[in-house]
């Protein structure tokens, strides 16, 4: 159990926030802010949630992707920043295990996830 | 001014950049005497000690039983006795905190001391020792102050850090970036600027 000031201060900060309901095996649309000089732009970053850890302000959730020449790229954001300014959930995943760092060492169409299937 | 602190813990803000925070709690204090220099003897709650000293202490300035330590603490000028108000803290912006460091007990030198050690392998037997700690038969003892092995932490320090915001209603301090002790520890925060 956290300290009720330290929970209380967080709380303060992670008002009005709108984060969507989103868990590991999502396929998730990140957009950035990202700062150049003096230009801010923003980047979309696409990808599998492969774990959501951390709480309060200090969670964080993990973003896998293939990138060119078939290379592994993994990005790690914090959920509460002011630096990301939209989380656009794609796709529900059907997965067992909240962390699935297994996906690592999977290729090609074995490192697929099947889609939730709502009933 | 110095106000008794009890550190809470650690967090952090979502700002851009994020700024790593300790948050501490304002003990609640109540002034028994106003000194001459600047200084006053207050009393605040630790513990459930009590003896027959401390009650004459209580009976003497009048303040009830939870106030069990007392100690002389720097004040803002024309204060009184009673409860010591903490609202300066909302104006400042920097403040330096004393607090015991967390003990470690009995360390050797490279943990203490940081000293380099030997190599782990290829037959050596020096390992984490100290090594020599003097010279020959000239000066023919060890030199005053010679790092050794010893007692490690559980000593006061002070750091400067930021005030990052101060919430009146509860009591709590937050300051950027960390200080010593571990999470409970009491200790003095004093307003420099």
């Amino acid at each position: 159990m956290r300290n009720k000031y330290i929970e209380s201060f967080e709380k303060a900060q992670l008002e009005n926030r709108n984060i969507p309901d989103f868990r590991a095996g999502d396929t998730v649309r990140v957009a950035v802010r990202i700062k150049e000089g003096n230009k801010e732009r923003v980047q979309n970053y696409e990808g599998l949630c492969i774990a959501i850890r951390g709480q309060g302000t200090g969670r964080t959730f993990m973003v896998r992707k293939m990138g060119a020449n078939s290379v592994g790229v993994e990005r790690i954001f914090p959920l509460y920043s002011d630096s990301i300014e939209s989380i656009e959930v794609l796709r529900k995943g059907r997965i067992r295990r909240a962390k699935l760092f297994y996906l690592r060492e999977l290729k090609g169409k074995a490192a697929r996830i099947k889609e939730l299937r709502r009933k | 001014m110095e106000f008794i602190v009890e550190k809470i813990g650690m967090s952090r803000t979502v700002d851009v950049p994020s700024v790593p925070v300790t948050l501490l709690k304002v003990v609640e204090t109540k002034v028994c005497e106003v000194k001459e220099d600047g200084k006053a003897l207050v009393a605040y709650n630790s513990s459930k000690k009590l003896n027959k000293s401390i009650e004459g202490q209580q009976t003497k300035f009048g303040v009830s039983k939870e106030f069990n330590k007392f100690m002389t603490i720097e004040v803002a000028e024309g204060t009184e006795a009673g409860d010591l108000n903490p609202a300066a803290l909302a104006e400042a912006a920097v403040v330096k905190t004393s607090l015991n460091t967390k003990g470690r007990g009995f360390q050797g030198g490279m943990k203490r001391h940081g000293f380099g050690g030997g190599p782990g392998s290829h037959g050596h037997r020096f390992g984490r020792r100290i090594g020599s700690i003097g010279n020959a038969e000239w000066p023919g003892r060890v030199q005053k102050g010679k790092k050794m092995p010893g007692q490690y932490g559980n000593t006061k320090t002070t750091v400067k850090n930021d005030v990052v915001s101060f919430d009146a209603e509860n009591g709590i301090l937050v300051l950027k970036g960390s200080i010593p002790g571990h999470n409970g520890a009491r200790g003095l925060v004093r307003i420099v600027k």
